[in-house]
């Protein structure tokens, strides 16, 4: 789901860039205003190397095979640090396997770093609802599915509508929305695979580190500790 | 597993040695200046100006075929689909699909500005030690978050790339095998993403803590420390002429 170069107007890259320029201003603002922004940076970073290597795998879908996007749980475990590190990543697979491109690399950040954004807020309202909960299994897997296969769909079709618009001056209006529409309707199988692996990874992190999906793993106490005894002689 | 980016980084050429912001502002602008044509006139000077940058760059014409294989199937699903989609003067007709002379004109100008500015891209970062670009990138301003992010992506990619083959190595040793997709395979395959996540964290506290204790993000790092040559200042500007070129003759050509 990246654009490569040379496909876009020089006036849509531009645009691109502006847009990224301003989810990359918000996000670093949000993150310098925590207590100490650094410390985020290098999880941050591997976190999003992470994601890149697991993007890697191929999922059989006979007869061929596809990769996941994972922007749906790179929003909900990153939070503000999405949009930066889907930044980075496109980056690198601009220059390292020219997948995507220099030039469309704004494009290409506002539609994958913007759902991801969206992921994130999802993730949030369903924490803040009380859906998605370490004892609420159910409803942290359905907010899984809605953010990994929701993503991919609002991400299709802002990708569609900016290639066709892009590409096709010359052909009437219904003809560009019945284009979008097949073409973000051939992404929906993506769409529900992305989904089921949010959801299963989101089962699989709440059981084995619940502090990734940002839970606490601090079981509540029962019984309120004892205070700490500051001077023994006061005892005896 | 080891990545291409500083493969050549260390054979010498003029692109070789030329400073490494100055060589950064030039090629982006030239890489902008490629993608602002629309005239099908500029082709043969568009491809004229990359082979000469690409020859006095000296890296080996098989690695930019092996480079461009990868994006080439994206390329030949739009060159393929824009002829039929886009413009209004049919061409001849495929059964009930036209083929159009504007949306023809409009995949070869594909072809070029792809093909002259992933050519580019790849003398750019091709040509000097990746660090030493990063480096340039925040000289010219690029946010020390982003710096540090590029930075420890960078360094630990390869190992979590490692990791992840041995993961997939070990799992195929106990019988996996990924024919097909059901609710078993689905239910592996997520936690096989859950630990790179789970070992791509805990990795990076054990990285912070030693940061810190080198004082990371104690003190600014200065963002200068280049060796300038007058030949570094020269090269970038007949660059910059020769990207204004292109865009003014565009706009006069295109009228």
């Amino acid at each position: 789901m990246h654009i490569s170069d040379g496909v876009l107007p020089v006036a849509v890259c531009a645009a691109g860039y502006a847009t990224a320029a301003l989810g990359t201003w918000y996000s670093l603002h949000n993150i310098n205003k925590q207590e100490v922004p650094q410390e985020g940076i290098p999880k941050a970073s591997l976190l999003a190397a992470g994601f890149f290597v697991i993007s890697w795998i191929h999922i059989p879908i006979p007869p061929t095979s596809v990769h996941l996007l994972l922007n749906g749980l790179i929003g909900a475990v990153l939070g503000f640090y999405a949009f930066p590190a889907i930044l980075l990543a496109l980056f690198f697979q601009a220059v390292m396997f020219q997948h995507g491109g220099l030039t469309t690399l704004g494009v290409n950040a506002t539609i994958i770093g913007g759902s991801a954004m969206l992921a994130h807020l999802i993730f949030q309202s369903a924490k803040r609802m009380r859906i998605a909960q370490p004892e609420k299994r159910i409803g942290t897997a359905v907010t899984g599915f809605v953010a990994g296969a929701g993503t991919i769909g609002v991400a299709a079709l802002m990708l569609f509508t900016v290639l066709i618009l892009s590409l096709s001056s010359a052909i009437d209006p219904a003809a560009e929305r019945a284009a979008i529409s097949v073409a973000v309707l051939a992404y929906v199988p993506m769409m529900l695979i992305e989904g089921l692996f949010t959801m299963a990874t989101f089962l699989f992190l709440l059981r084995v580190k619940p502090s990734l999906l940002g839970f606490s793993t601090t079981p509540a106490l029962a019984v309120a500790p004892e205070p700490i005894r500051t001077n023994v002689t006061e005892q005896q | 597993m080891k990545f291409w980016l500083d493969e050549y980084a260390t054979l010498d050429s003029p692109l070789h040695r030329w400073e490494p912001r100055y060589k950064l502002i030039a090629l982006l602008t030239l890489i902008f200046a490629f993608a602002f044509v629309t005239n099908l006139w500029l082709i043969p000077a568009m491809v004229l100006i990359t082979s000469i940058i690409f020859a006095m760059s000296r890296l080996p014409f098989g690695f930019l075929i092996s480079r461009l294989r990868y994006p080439g199937a994206f390329l030949l699903m739009i060159v393929l689909i824009v002829p039929f989609l886009s413009g209004q003067t049919a061409l001849f007709a495929i059964g009930p699909l036209t083929m159009h002379t504007e949306g023809m004109m409009l995949a070869i100008m594909i072809i070029a500005r792809f093909s002259t500015i992933l050519t580019v891209s790849l003398v750019l970062f091709g040509t000097s030690p990746f660090l030493h670009t990063v480096r340039a990138m925040y000289a010219l301003g690029l946010p020390g978050i982003l710096t540090d992010m590029v930075l420890f992506f960078y360094r630990y990619l390869s190992d979590l790339a490692e990791s992840l083959a041995t993961m997939q190595r070990a799992m195929r040793l106990r019988g996996f095998q990924l024919q097909r997709l059901n609710q078993q395979n689905l239910g592996q395959l997520a936690a096989l993403a859950g630990t790179m996540l789970i070992r791509s964290q805990e990795q990076s506290e054990r990285v912070y803590h030693a940061m810190l204790l080198r004082g990371y993000g104690k003190a600014p790092r200065p963002r200068d420390g280049f060796d300038l040559r007058s030949n570094d200042a020269l090269a970038l500007y007949g660059i910059l002429m020769i990207a204004a070129t292109i865009v003014i003759a565009n706009i006069v050509l295109t009228g």
